[in-house]
């Protein structure tokens, strides 16, 4: 088959603030320089820029003063500083306010922001700098020669659900670059190909996840003053489930209100968007949505694991910059200003690197290098070990992380990590042991009342996502286990943690329970890659420019 | 004057043409309105326009725009609208019209106002009502600058059934233009769909559609006698389709069709939001479903909290009464 190619200096997979970062930083070594231009291109997935980025979003602005100086002369769309900081732990209708805020949750000096709206201005300055930036392209596959990253096949067009060429079949382009820099967000698809490759993580601690999920919501006038910060611990979450809720006041009386969970719980009938709209029923939450209006949805993987499970991110041609470095304070909530600097990082190591005339794995290591002199280090390390101490559950975990913030993150050795995963029971030890009833349906499920709360697919129709229904399944299920092993062990629980009806076991007539994949309502979050704890389902981009529309996200 | 351009493909009318028609009538009020019909030899389509109470049909022939070229388009009616100078250029927005309008405007330098779903008529600074950020607000526009105005009626914003007849045909005339085939840089090939659906929901008057409720495929016989006894089309929500009990075609919704009939009888469906978003437009909603607390019964006119397996076939006896 005859595919087009284009030959690059610098590929950037993924147009999110992590490879904008590198982009930009790219311009700027370039002109500082006075060099011969470099080739660079940018490959986002969705149709337009911003449409796929989903955060709370607290930003820490460090990086970006650092990579645009004059960014308030240049009018970034910082929705609003933040005024107040609240942190309360959360009991079935009562609320415990801390007494001061927790040091990492103080957020002076930092801005409300829509992630959409922000990196849809960065896009701008990209652009502005003579970038190619191809909207609506995903990196599909690798190319490689050997061990070594030589670009990136962006993904066909046109294919049809039985896998025949349409009329308008494209094949997906080749781009070959002498670095290829991977920002594909949280559980990158073809960064996970590397990991495997390349064993990435060896030495490493496993990988640690988290599922994000959020609504913006139009208030009545005067309920809550732009830049107000809330955090909660507890309801709905048990001591052995980690995670909390956060409300977001932004400008327009509109409110990010949402509920993060780690993808590391123990009870297989959990719904991690059960908890939220259960979330949302405690007073302190109810008082503030009601009577108002449910606008956008959303839901997102993040990286939780820290300083330990961050892999080698860089090898032959290629490196990892951003959540798919796993480059996230799990302790702060923010990963943003840390995707920033590493895209700048990378950007001068591979610019370095190409004028040069190396772009080895031995060269490009400086990457790494810098990685662990940065304020990323500073940041990350003395709470490597926090995440960590959850998994002994919540009264431990906050003991060792008041703990590490005198100590510096002090402690005898590493603690252990987990694949969140392999925490999963199955219903018979889950439910078995203490005698529990197994329920119905999810363990925390609860009767939408379509005003406050909703269920999976309205919330899906307000993600705004769409894809070509005429194109194959693109969550691969290699196996059989769903309808026997699965359903036995662990009830299914795809049914579950996807956040948007992806996944749903259906009795076929003369076949039994099989499952069905509603592809089109996917919202890209990754978490059923994460999640599935045979690990079979592999995340694989769906045709260019398909997925959720995150406008003002 | 007011100027309506009508469409046509191979000399049959597009019906959005009389939506049009009828909304320039209201805001006409008694003032002269003129059908301008551009093609060529298209006069049937035209007599046939001649019937609305219109001052005048006047066809617009070129041999080069027998088939429909954005360049050619704008030729053409440049010229005429020059010859027939009226103070506003009304059109369907269908999607030729959204291909050349914006040209046409452009290269006459005047303002165009599009998808416009009505109108507050004041003379000279009538306001025209169109829908922005994706529906979500609606803004009152007054084109500024010399006439002509440009206008673009959107798909139903005025009913084609209301658009006023005349007592005697109105008379058609004839205008020729000269267009320079050599200067149109477009070069149509036959038009072709990608997939032909053999069956229009749209254009269904009346509709049952089925749901999970059904439970088995043995059972789409059931709604399938109401939908005879109706004269309805018979359609589904996603899981239906799903199934494959009925084809995908016949899927109403959000990854289906949009569908506004006249009676719109949904059995067994619970109402999620991407269902109701194709079919909330119909006139008269019916719904049955077991769950009393089914959002179906939000949007339904009237509502049977019951089981479809029961009340159907009772309907089904009363009809046939």
């Amino acid at each position: 088959m005859e595919r087009e190619t284009l030959e690059v200096d610098v590929l950037i997979v993924g147009g999110g603030p992590a490879g904008l970062a590198a982009a930009l930083r790219l311009a700027q070594l370039q002109k500082e320089a006075t060099c011969e231009p470099l080739a660079i291109a940018v490959l986002e997935k969705a149709a337009e820029m911003g449409q796929h980025m989903l955060s709370g979003a607290v930003l820490d602005p460090s990086s970006l003063r650092q990579l645009v100086p004059d960014f308030e002369a240049k009018g970034a769309p910082l929705a609003s500083p933040v005024h107040a900081d609240r942190v309360y732990f959360l009991t079935e209708t009562g609320k415990i306010k801390f007494p001061f805020t927790p040091p990492p949750l103080v957020n002076h000096g930092n801005y409300v922001i829509s992630l959409n709206k922000f990196v849809k201005w960065m896009a701008g300055l990209v652009e502005a700098e003579g970038i190619d930036v191809f909207t609506g392209f995903p990196g599909a596959g690798l190319l490689m020669d050997g061990d070594a990253v030589v670009g990136v096949r962006t993904g066909d067009r046109g294919i049809d659900k039985h896998g025949e060429h349409k009329p308008a079949f494209e094949p997906g382009a080749d781009i070959r670059a002498k670095v290829t820099i991977f920002a594909e967000g949280v559980r990158g698809s073809l960064t996970k190909e590397l990991h495997r490759r390349l064993e990435l993580a060896k030495g490493r601690q496993p990988e640690n996840f988290g599922i994000g999920l959020k609504e913006l919501w139009e208030l009545p006038p005067g309920r809550l003053p732009a830049g107000t910060v809330i955090h909660s611990m507890g309801y709905p979450l048990r001591f052995e489930e980690y995670g909390g809720g956060f409300i977001y006041g932004l400008p327009d009386n509109q409110a990010a209100v949402g509920f993060v969970v780690g993808l590391d719980y123990k009870d297989p009938l959990f719904d991690p968007h059960a908890a939220f709209q259960r979330y949302k029923t405690h007073p302190l939450v109810k008082d503030l949505l009601d009577g108002g209006r449910m606008v956008h949805y959303g839901a997102k993987a993040l990286p939780y694991g820290g300083w330990y499970t961050i892999p080698r991110c860089y090898m032959d041609g290629g490196l990892i910059v951003g959540d798919s470095a796993s480059l996230l304070n799990s302790m702060r909530l923010k990963g943003i200003h840390l995707a920033m600097k590493s895209g700048m990082l990378a950007a001068e190591t591979a610019f370095d690197a190409i004028r040069a005339g190396d772009t080895s794995a031995a060269k490009l290591r400086d990457y790494q290098t810098k990685l662990e002199s940065s304020s990323i280090r500073k940041e990350l390390y003395p709470v490597r070990n926090n995440h960590q101490a959850f998994s002994y559950g919540f009264l431990p975990g906050m003991m060792f992380a008041g703990l590490s913030l005198l100590t510096g993150g002090w402690w005898f050795k590493p603690l252990p990590g987990h694949a969140g995963h392999d925490e999963m029971r199955k219903i018979g030890d889950y439910y078995g042991r203490s005698g529990r009833a197994v329920p119905e349906g999810a363990s925390n499920a609860i009767k939408p009342d379509r005003k406050v709360t909703f269920d999976k697919l309205t919330d899906v129709h307000h993600s705004g996502t769409r894809h070509d229904e005429d194109q194959p399944v693109h969550l691969l299920v290699h196996t059989e286990v769903c309808h026997t092993i699965c359903t036995e062990e662990y009830g299914n629980p795809c049914q579950r943690f996807c956040p948007a009806n992806v996944y749903e076991m259906v009795v076929v007539e003369g076949a039994g329970r099989q499952l069905q994949i509603n592809a089109s309502n996917c919202v890209h979050c990754k978490t059923c890659d994460i999640m599935d704890p045979y690990q079979v389902i592999t995340w694989v981009p769906p045709e260019g420019g398909g997925g959720p529309q995150y406008d003002g996200m | 004057m007011i100027l309506v351009i009508a469409e046509q493909r191979n000399g049959k009318l597009n019906r959005a043409t009389w939506e049009t028609i009828a909304g320039a009538q209201q805001l006409a009020a008694g003032a002269d309105l003129v059908v301008a019909l551009p093609g060529s030899g298209v006069g049937e389509a035209a007599a046939e326009l001649a019937a609305a109470q219109v001052k005048e049909v006047v066809t617009i022939e070129s041999s080069a725009i027998e088939s429909y070229t954005p360049d050619g388009y704008t030729a053409a009616l440049q010229q005429a609208i020059a010859a027939l100078s009226p103070s506003l250029v009304v059109l369907p927005h269908t999607y030729q019209t959204r291909d050349f309008a914006p040209k046409l405007a452009a290269r006459m330098e005047r303002a165009l106002v599009t998808d416009v779903t009505g109108f507050k008529a004041a003379g000279a600074d009538t306001a025209f009502v169109r829908p922005m950020f994706q529906g979500k607000l609606t803004a009152d526009v007054v084109p500024q600058g010399p006439a002509p105005h440009f206008v673009t009626f959107q798909i139903g914003a005025f009913r084609a059934d209301q658009a006023a007849k005349g007592a005697a045909p109105a008379p058609v005339r004839a205008m020729s233009v000269t267009v320079d085939g050599s200067a149109i840089r477009q070069k149509p090939e036959a038009p072709f769909q990608e997939a032909r659906q053999a069956v229009d929901l749209s254009q269904a008057e009346r509709i049952v559609a089925v749901g999970r409720g059904i439970k088995g495929q043995e059972h789409m016989a059931v709604a399938q006698k109401l939908a005879d006894a109706l004269g309805a089309e018979l359609a589904a929500s996603r899981p239906i389709c799903d199934a494959g009990w009925l084809p995908m075609e016949r899927q109403i919704g959000s990854s289906g069709q949009t569908v506004a009939p006249k009676l719109y009888v949904a059995l067994g469906i619970s109402g999620a939001i991407q269902h109701v978003v194709g079919m909330k437009g119909s006139r008269t909603i019916v719904a049955v479903n077991k769950d009393a607390d089914a959002p179906i019964f939000e949007v339904a006119d009237y509502g049977i909290a019951g089981d479809l397996f029961e009340i159907v076939p009772a309907i089904v006896a009363e009809l046939a009464k």
